[in-house]
């Protein structure tokens, strides 16, 4: 396995030196060995984090250090788009980390190659001494779930509601907006423009082509990305046309803003280009760091409802990978980080939602929040994660997801009709799903 | 020479076995004979992705080249301060790529300083990097920035070597200012411009930095170049396309530099 595992890395650097000369070592191969669990909890547990700078783990760590001397912990910080890369290399070449945190829309991809450890043989179905399961909702214990096998621990989670500018609406004599129709009015009202049907230049609403943000409409008008048993592709039935007809209606009729990089987001709330957009709890977090002169001005409420409320689920699930060298000592320090008390720093360090039910009944996370006029936003999001659904979780999901934000992106920039760009993405992810 | 085999040519080889097969990196490869090929010969992605990549490089060569042969031209006429402005053309070529791509993304946005210095004068500037009939000619003129200045630097060291007694000929012989640039300098510069070429082709048909910073390869794939496809289909657990890709660049590098260096023979 050794020899096979260097020689792959090897063919993976040929194709790396026939690209550029140059570059990163890349490399796969390994067992898929389940976690070991035999190995005391004691030793060094590295651990991969994608968080950045506002990492929750660090703190906690700390404190874990002080408490389990017996277990070093190799702390290793990357950021979302080289943990994504590197993780499966590693894993694949015998080089895995034995705990790492990871988006959950990566769950799919990683366990159907077989990445991913299968936490019930570490933990035993018990978290911190109490049943696993009982300790989330059951969309997260869904979330956490690939084909039956427990393959991640949610951390925190992602559930998306509306945040907007009240200073604006309440400026406006704009009620704040409850149902889709409601949306497009608001929208209409708060946004403005240098001209009658020109761009929005100030508070408009973000209307962002990406699968989470089409599936929040298309989940909330009842309709799903793909069939039942996971085989073909849902999302161009009519529920999904009608979601995307209203995303459409919302730049032609409303006041939104098609808005594609998410990364210019916060720039533009900070000039006010945005003044209303619907993202997850973690974006709490942003504004406050950076866009501190808007405090007090800003609140959020649920997002405006369909034929039902919906959201997608996400969010940070902690994993240990497949080969993991020290598994015991891994859930040792993934039980500690998922202490209600320790789970707080996912609320005060990354503004993010810590994801057990016991964490999100925290004190910390009811309290007002002068960033939101006084408001406590946080229950808006964990009601918002009652109805959640997470994404399909199918081996080709990047190519489904892709292919759903081609059709979306195409509607909104007015290249194709919702039932045509839709049923060239259904094609494609059908494809993708062997059909 | 031991080094050599073991970090080039086995990786090679590896590469070009897996394209033959499908395998994600972690199961073993399971041979599938010319599948891989077929496919991308077949996919409407993959033709796309090899047509912007060539409409890069045709953009970027055409007018980076073209640029920097002018600013060679403007420097190489004993202007004050050469080298200061030598230092200003060359500066964007010290900067990563991640770099310049981050400043040129930012500059972009719809609410960024390009927009809002034609909002100014009274124009509304386009989504840039959103808009896929803008988006990829965004993207090469960054690339052309960040890169003329290598181009202006080489040419104006050909040029500073070109002797001085040919242009005092063809001032004797009362060529003007286009005939002696046709005459004298142009020849002169044949080797300088085939080196230009083939090393910037090369470069832009590798072309990935700028589209995964500023792009991601979209809007609707109008950014996405074979070496963008070949990653994505890396990061998707494809390696039998992903090398298969690698080998059709590698085949088109090949060509390019074959026909390249058989012109330059003949004209240099």
């Amino acid at each position: 396995m050794k020899t096979a595992g260097t020689m792959m890395s090897l063919g993976l650097l040929g194709t790396a030196l026939l690209l550029t000369g140059c570059g990163p070592a890349a490399d796969a191969a390994g067992s898929s060995a389940a976690p070991s669990t035999d190995s005391a909890a004691s030793g060094t547990v590295t651990v991969w984090d994608y968080y950045g700078q506002a990492t929750p783990l660090k703190a906690s760590i700390a404190e874990f250090s002080k408490a389990h001397p017996e277990i070093t912990v190799d702390y290793q910080a990357f950021d979302y788009e080289a943990l994504h890369s590197k993780f499966p290399v590693s894993v694949g070449s015998g080089q895995a980390p034995d705990l790492a945190t990871v988006d959950m829309t990566w769950i799919p991809s990683f366990a159907a190659n077989g990445l991913l450890g299968d936490l019930t043989e570490v933990s035993q179905g018990q978290l911190n001494g109490k049943p696993m399961a009982d300790q989330y909702s059951a969309g997260a214990n869904e979330a956490m779930q690939y084909d039956g096998k427990v393959v991640a621990a949610l951390y925190d989670f992602d559930a998306y509601a509306l945040f907007y500018r009240k200073d604006v609406l309440d400026q406006k004599g704009i009620p704040v907006p409850t149902t889709w129709d409601e949306l497009v009015s608001a929208t209409a009202k708060m946004a403005e423009r240098p001209s009658p049907g020109a761009e929005p230049t100030k508070y408009g609403f973000a209307v962002q082509p990406d699968t989470f943000h089409y599936a929040q409409y298309l989940f909330q008008n009842a309709g799903s990305i793909l069939d039942a048993d996971l085989t073909k592709a849902a999302f161009n039935q009519p529920a999904g046309v009608e979601a995307l007809d209203f995303m459409k209606s919302l730049v032609t009729s409303g006041g939104g803003t098609y808005w594609a990089d998410p990364s210019t987001l916060t720039a533009a709330v900070k000039s006010e280009q945005i003044g209303m957009f619907v993202n997850g709890p973690y974006m709490m977090g942003v504004l406050k760091a950076a866009v501190p002169e808007q405090s007090g001005k800003w609140a959020v409420a649920p997002a405006p409802v369909g034929k039902q409320p919906g959201s997608y689920l996400g969010g940070t699930g902690l994993v240990i990978p497949t080969g993991a060298k020290n598994s015991a000592a891994a859930w040792e320090l993934a039980q500690w980080l998922l202490r209600p008390d320790q789970m707080g720093y996912v609320f005060t360090e990354a503004g993010a939602a810590p994801a057990t039910s016991a964490a999100l009944e925290l004190p910390v996370l009811s309290a007002p929040d002068p960033y939101f006029g006084g408001q406590a936003p946080f229950s808006i999001f964990k009601d918002a994660m009652a109805t959640a659904t997470h994404f399909p979780y199918v081996a080709n999901w990047g190519d489904i997801d892709s292919a759903i934000t081609d059709g979306v992106t195409s509607v909104l920039l007015d290249k194709e009709s919702s039932q045509s760009a839709l049923d060239t993405a259904a094609q494609a992810s059908d494809a993708a799903l062997g059909n | 020479m031991i080094l050599t085999v073991i970090f080039f040519f086995v990786p090679m080889v590896l590469s070009l076995v897996w394209s033959f097969t499908k395998y994600n990196g972690i199961a073993g490869p399971t041979w599938v004979g010319a599948a891989n090929y077929t496919y991308l010969a077949q996919a409407p992605a993959f033709r796309n992705a090899v047509w912007n990549t060539v409409v890069f490089a045709a953009v970027t060569m055409v007018i980076g080249p073209a640029l920097g042969l002018g600013a060679a031209l403007l420097l190489n006429t004993g202007a004050r301060a050469q080298g200061l402005f030598r230092s200003i053309f060359f500066l964007p070529v010290t900067l990563s790529l991640v770099v310049v791509g981050t400043m040129w993304k930012v500059l972009l946005a719809p609410n960024g300083l390009i927009n809002q210095a034609l909002a100014a004068v009274g124009i509304n500037g386009p989504s840039w990097l959103e808009d896929p009939s803008t988006a990829l000619l965004s993207v090469s003129f960054a690339s052309i920035w960040a890169g003329f200045g290598f181009e202006a630097v080489i040419f104006l060291a050909a040029l500073q070597n070109i002797p001085r007694e040919l242009y005092e000929a063809a001032a004797l012989d009362g060529a003007g200012r286009s005939e002696t640039f046709r005459a004298v300098t142009l020849p002169a510069l044949r080797p300088t411009l085939v080196f230009v070429y083939v090393v910037g082709i090369i470069g832009a048909l590798q072309v990935y930095d700028q589209m995964f910073v500023m792009t991601r390869g979209g809007p609707l794939k109008s950014t996405t170049t074979i070496v963008y496809f070949l990653m994505d289909r890396f990061q998707r657990f494809d390696l039998g396309t992903a090398s298969a890709a690698a080998y059709v660049l590698v085949v088109m590098l090949a060509l390019l530099s074959a026909v390249q260096l058989r012109l330059s023979r003949r004209y240099v």
